[in-house]
């Protein structure tokens, strides 16, 4: 009789869990259609939120040190923010968590070229010695914020006048790679690397030098209600990075010298470059609500 | 040999004023501000309002009902010039639903202009153009966005209908261009100008 009520409490428990799970669902998924749906991950029902902001970078360079990475895999970049207070806007991070989304970009020369086994010493080269024969020596990079999304600074007016800075992230990159281990990477949440970029003229510390971005050919959709940015440079040749750090696992106080040796780790301001390309989507909140609600 | 140097010295001279007086004929050609076909002495005032005006980034077009202007024109050195003083800009709007003009206004008045020929034709250019315009509209993606529109504008002179024309076309033959978020703008304009003062119902050309 007990086993029986037991089993009941815990069917209807689980019917209950299962019912909360599709009603979040269906609050979660968003019914904006056409070009809103590019802001299915704004925080748009945030009181502070005023517009929503989608940016898909879709091409440019970083360059960290010695190292050039070519943009080659579509980040996205999406939230919402306020309304601005002397052209500066609060960031609010996606619903879905992904404000800054994680995509793999190939570093040119790989495993050779960050951990080279003629300048390690005998056990980073006789353990890296199996992932060379073994051809796992691609590494990736892959860029992450490296504090909270509401750390992110955006001027809008900024961005499409191309004057000061539109965009100000702090962020940290991933070297990926199985010898390098899940946690390499250069810049931290207590040490990030902060890319102040404009769509204007940078004037950075030498040896880097003045380059400009774009702000892009600016076109209306959905009858007003969305502003796009074709083309859109950011740029930033004026950041600075820190060292390596967590890299080959157990034996990072061996590899985080290397990389750092091979890199030019840590690296001045004046000696690395970010150019973005992208495509800058923005719509109000009350669009993109009006939206929603025009297709239940 | 002294005949020889001074045989040169002379050539030179009459090269040298051959080389400026071919300049001062293009200078000369430049044009200047007429009223029944006589050069304009002193100054004037001409006014109008313009016709079909309207600025436009692709999917959005601002244009006003009322677009008028005054314009203090004269001749300087062979040329003809003028200051816009005053663009009372009112009844504006854009081709979309959601998105209104709230507030607009001509900035950093007077601006120069001046006349000039481009293929043989008379434009008057216009610089130093800024005109502010405050969008709203909740829906509007500009909505309570304050969007600057600067530079400068040529538009070509029909001395038969006494108007001036501001196209893509006419910005491109005079080097000229407005700039609003970023880039370059259309802006179409016919503007109709009449004297106010002085030479009030005469002819008004550029030659």
């Amino acid at each position: 009789m007990k086993r029986h009520r037991t089993a009941r409490v815990v069917s209807t428990a689980m019917l209950a869990a299962a019912l909360t799970a599709l009603a979040f669902t269906g609050a979660a998924s968003a019914k904006l259609v056409g070009e809103f749906t590019k802001f299915q991950h704004c925080p748009y029902n945030t009181a502070e939120v005023n517009r929503c902001m989608h940016s898909l970078n879709t091409g440019g360079e970083v360059i960290l040190g010695t190292k050039k990475t070519p943009i080659v895999n579509p980040v996205t970049i999406q939230g919402g923010y306020s309304k601005p207070v002397k052209r500066i806007s609060k960031f609010f991070g996606a619903t879905n968590g992904v404000t800054l989304s994680k995509a793999a970009q190939p570093v040119p020369g790989g495993l050779l070229g960050i951990v080279p086994p003629e300048k390690s010493p005998w056990l980073v080269k006789a353990l890296s010695k199996f992932f060379f024969e073994n051809s796992l020596t691609g590494v990736n990079s892959v860029l992450e914020l490296a504090k909270s999304a509401s750390d992110i600074v955006i001027s809008e007016p900024n961005l499409s006048e191309g004057i000061g800075i539109a965009l100000e992230m702090p962020v940290k990159v991933r070297l990926e790679n199985p010898f390098l281990g899940k946690n390499c990477y250069v810049g931290s949440s207590s040490s990030p690397i902060v890319w102040k970029l404009t769509t204007g003229t940078t004037s950075p510390p030498g040896p880097n030098t003045p380059i400009s971005g774009e702000t892009g050919e600016i076109s209306f959709l959905e009858g007003g209600r969305i502003l796009q940015l074709n083309g859109t440079v950011l740029v930033d040749n004026s950041w600075s990075a820190p060292t390596a750090s967590g890299c080959g696992g157990i034996l990072s106080f061996l590899v985080n010298p290397i990389i750092n040796s091979q890199i030019g780790l840590a690296s001045a301001a004046g000696k690395n470059t970010a150019s973005l390309k992208n495509t800058v989507t923005v719509a109000t909140v009350a669009a993109v609500k009006a939206n929603d609600a025009e297709n239940p | 040999m002294n005949r020889k140097a001074t045989r040169m010295l002379l050539r030179g001279a009459l090269a040298a004023l051959v080389i400026s007086a071919v300049f001062a004929g293009s200078a000369g050609a430049a044009p200047v501000w007429k009223f029944q076909g006589s050069a304009l002495t002193g100054s004037e005032t001409v006014v109008g309002g313009a016709e079909d005006s309207a600025m436009t980034v692709p999917g959005l077009t601002t244009d006003c009902e009322n677009f008028l202007y005054d314009l203090l024109i004269s001749n300087s050195a062979g040329t003809g010039q003028g200051e816009v003083g005053e663009v009372p800009l009112f009844d504006c709007g854009t081709n979309t639903e959601v998105c209104t003009v709230d507030a607009i206004e001509a900035e950093e008045l007077p601006w120069s202009s001046k006349l000039t020929t481009v293929s043989a034709k008379p434009y008057i250019v216009i610089e130093g153009i800024r005109v502010s315009v405050l969008y709203g509209g909740e829906e509007c993606a500009l909505s309570e966005v304050l969007v600057p529109v600067t530079g400068s504008a040529g538009g070509s002179i029909d001395n038969t209908t006494e108007s001036a024309t501001f196209s893509s076309t006419t910005l491109s033959a005079t080097g000229t261009k407005l700039k609003a978020l970023g880039q370059s703008i259309t802006w179409n304009g016919v503007f109709p100008t009449e004297a106010f003062e002085w030479h009030r119902e005469q002819a008004l050309t550029a030659s």
